[in-house]
């Protein structure tokens, strides 16, 4: 590559320290992966990309806007992707909006919406790369009712329990599985429940659940280890309901605590690295320059945040430096009409939204859409098992072992991928 | 024609004549009861017209289906408001047994289909229940309209879904049916494929169903794609009181925090946030402006802190951001945000007042 081009600065806003420093050090990762690959095949139009990373530490709004501040103060960075942070609530938009750089990341927040329309043209350039966290709810909802529509599993009942945690992420999604959930013929018997997180004390509020004697039992807060405390105190006295737990029982953490107890819950992404011939291929490459005991399904983030967004940066001539309006706006042009299918499925940004549209719940075409992947822990020493949706999906449902055989699932559906009614 | 013609012509003779009586008519009583035969004969024709209408464009080809999968329930619920109304007037049971599943149809169309069947099931039944439940049948679903109405001959049973097809009872004028529900159904159902069926015994009662295939639930559509935080935000439903005084700000702020979710009581001053509480309103959150008219926004709130709970969460906004003003509001154990007010630090702010306590800073 030729000396005299001066490298490209790319922000990345990641907590390398504090309760989020195990996906922090993924998206460290899947950013330096990106930057390395695409470094090899040219970088942008010839200039190198240069990755930064900033500290987000707890992910406060102090820390993120501080994150977003020194990097286009001090860097001068042309654009800032990453994962996610979850506790600035868009504080950081302003000081990326001011400076007209653009921002790619995974937040995962219904608020992303509010901001981007409130006012599109200020936050032309931030792109949240993958679906809100609203759209959980919908989504759990339509994989119960499928459970139950398919004969998978017959529930005892149609009543719905829902535990939260503390963080607006939670809120959300405890809110809207309660709002759809008359819609698909369950009611909410218990909660939303709002517990103050971080807590691994779970029995008082899983007794009150036991009381409500719920057919489904969902837990929205999403740290690993919080959730494995949970789910070894659902097991002491278990019910004879199926337990989901928020994203953060993905993690190889969860099932390292809660061990035999982890077998048979459901957990839920709607941004994950996928089974396919792309995802296996980014897996043994994120391995091989990472060690075994990486987790390539959290550094497919940013890795294709930051890849999607060279691409357009590439179709629009160039990235912008900080005040360089014109430029950055042809970037965002680019994302906007650009359809790029990642390791984790397509992202698509809705036109207003500038977020990404999840499958099935919005678009029924999972070619245009981010699949919202449904596992269940088959055996905690192994990967999660995908069981949901098609056509990504690469095991079946199966009954949790503590769950009665009454409500055992019929023999299995002619699909051989365990599918059916699709 | 012939018989639209017929049965257009009777509601109108009879809508004459009761204009003709009705003009020379004193008593009010039944002055009323003429008016109300009048606007009973107008409906008769309005149904007329509306199918006509529909058959006239179903021979000319111009409904067009469009098949989505849906929750039937959400059909259900439709019907039940529709027609709850006409049963209670004849004394009849009116029961939904509500359905857990999705279907793959035309909604609009399966709706009309259903809404005949209830219809016509009120009209012919005096006495007991009108019932509309479904049976599974493999990868279809049976959709069925029970009555305990008089029934339908044998002979009758393919003729009711002929065009002004009525039973012979009904022709001497014992019932007021146009003889056009049925047989737009049968058009429809030819229209989406889905079979009609009619099962019967006279004096007990009928049941007509529609089979139409089973759906894709994650295909379903409901409301959730109206992504919003009036449906599901992290504050939705919370009530706070807002005092400002300045009514511009006042309105904004209101929009603001209603776009989110909030159930926003404001007032302009402290004697109106106290005369909320005298009509029972009860919040969970105080924002009070600070360079309040009589009084400063840190007394405002004690005063209400009285009267909505000692522990009500709250917030001062102001506009005046001198060390000593913020150091004084801090120090009264108030956070503080100064104007103009970024929206996601109020976000973080309200968030941690309502959910995460233990993370509002506290007075320096």
């Amino acid at each position: 590559m030729p000396a005299e081009f001066p490298p490209v600065p790319i922000g990345s806003m990641i907590p390398l320290t504090g309760p989020s420093a195990a996906d922090g050090a993924e998206f460290r990762k899947g950013m330096i992966l990106a930057v390395e690959e695409l470094n090899a095949r040219g970088g942008l139009l010839g200039r190198r990309f240069e990755p930064i990373f900033a500290d987000t530490c707890r992910q406060t709004a102090e820390e993120v806007v501080a994150a977003a501040r020194w990097l286009i103060e001090k860097h001068k960075v042309h654009a800032i992707v990453n994962g996610y942070n979850i506790g600035p609530q868009n504080s950081e938009y302003e000081p990326i909006a001011d400076a007209g750089i653009i921002y790619v990341h995974a937040n995962t927040l219904l608020q992303h919406h509010d901001t981007i329309m409130s006012d599109p043209e200020r936050y032309f350039g931030i792109f949240m790369a993958d679906p809100a966290d609203y759209w959980y709810g919908p989504g759990f909802i339509k994989f119960i009712s499928w459970l139950r529509d398919t004969g998978q599993w017959t529930p005892s009942s149609d009543r719905l329990a829902i535990v939260s945690g503390s963080k607006p992420y939670s809120i959300v999604i405890a809110n809207a599985m309660a709002a759809s959930a008359a819609d698909y013929g369950w009611r909410v018997c218990f909660g939303p429940r709002i517990v103050q997180t971080p807590t691994t004390q779970w029995r008082e509020v899983l007794e009150e659940a036991r009381a409500a004697n719920p057919a489904v039992l969902a837990n929205t807060h999403f740290y690993a280890g919080d959730l494995a405390h949970f789910q070894r105190q659902f097991v002491e006295k278990p019910l004879d309901c199926i337990v989901y737990l928020q994203y953060g029982a993905t993690h190889r953490s969860f099932s390292d605590i809660a061990q035999e107890a982890a077998t048979g819950v459901i957990v839920s992404s709607v941004v994950g690295l996928l089974r396919d011939e792309m995802g296996k291929r980014f897996e043994a490459r994120y391995n091989a320059r990472f060690g075994e005991g990486s987790t390539a399904t959290i550094g497919c983030q940013s890795y294709s945040n930051m890849h999607h967004y060279a691409v357009a940066a590439a179709m629009a001539g160039g990235s912008g430096a900080p005040g360089d309006f014109e430029q950055n706006r042809k970037v965002a042009y680019a994302l906007k009409g650009m359809i790029y299918r990642s390791v984790q499925g397509t992202i698509r940004y809705h036109p207003d939204w500038q977020a990404v549209v999840p499958y099935p719940v919005v678009t029924h075409d999972p070619s245009l859409g981010m699949p919202h992947i449904f596992y269940q822990i088959h055996d905690h020493r192994k990967p999660l098992s995908m069981i949901a949706p098609e056509p990504y999906n690469t095991d079946r449902f199966i009954l949790p072992p503590w769950m009665s055989g009454k409500s055992a699932a019929k023999p299995a559906p002619s699909n051989p991928r365990g599918l059916t009614n699709l | 024609m012939r018989a639209a013609n017929h049965d257009l012509r009777q509601p109108l003779a009879s809508l004459k004549i009761l204009i003709y009586s009705c003009m020379r008519e004193e008593a009010s009583e039944t002055r009323a009861e003429m008016l109300h035969a009048m606007s009973v004969a107008a409906l008769i024709m309005e149904d007329l017209l509306g199918a006509l209408l529909q058959i006239g464009q179903l021979d000319a080809g111009r409904i067009q289906p469009r098949v989505t999968s849906f929750q039937l329930s959400q059909i259900f619920e439709r019907l039940a408001i529709q027609f709850r109304h006409q049963a209670e007037e004849k004394g009849l049971k009116l029961r939904f047994v509500t359905p857990r599943g999705t279907v793959a149809t035309d909604r609009a169309l399966l709706e009309r289909i259903l809404s005949n069947f209830v219809a016509n099931a009120i009209r012919f039944t005096e006495v007991g229940t009108v019932l509309v439940g479904c049976r599974k049948e493999g990868r279809m679903l049976r959709i069925e309209v029970v009555d305990t109405g008089r029934g339908v001959k044998d002979e009758d049973l393919e003729r009711v879904f002929e065009e002004f097809y009525r039973a012979a009872e009904e022709r001497r004028g014992q019932k007021s049916g146009l003889g056009l529900g049925l047989n737009i159904v049968k058009r429809l159902a030819e229209l989406l494929e889905h079979p009609v069926r009619l099962r019967s015994r006279p004096g007990f009662g009928s049941i007509f169903s529609v089979t139409v295939p089973r759906g894709n639930v994650w295909h379903s559509e409901g409301g959730e794609v109206e992504i919003s935080e009036t449906v599901a935000g992290e504050f939705v439903g919370t009530p706070v009181l807002l005092v400002e005084d300045d009514d511009i700000l006042r309105r904004s702020m209101t929009q603001l925090l209603q776009r989110w979710g909030i159930t926003v009581h404001a007032a302009a001053d402290e004697a109106e946030a106290l005369r909320l509480a005298d009509e029972g309103v009860s919040v969970k959150l105080i924002v009070a402006d600070f360079n309040l008219k009589s009084r400063t926004g840190v007394e405002v709130v004690r005063g209400l802190r009285e009267v909505f709970g000692a522990a009500t969460p709250a917030m001062i906004v102001t506009a005046d951001a001198e060390p000593r003003v913020l150091d004084d509001i801090r120090g009264a154990g108030l956070p503080v945000l100064i104007k103009p007010v970024s929206p996601p630090r109020l976000r973080v702010l309200m968030h941690n007042l309502l959910f995460e306590p233990g993370l509002v800073a506290g007075p320096r």
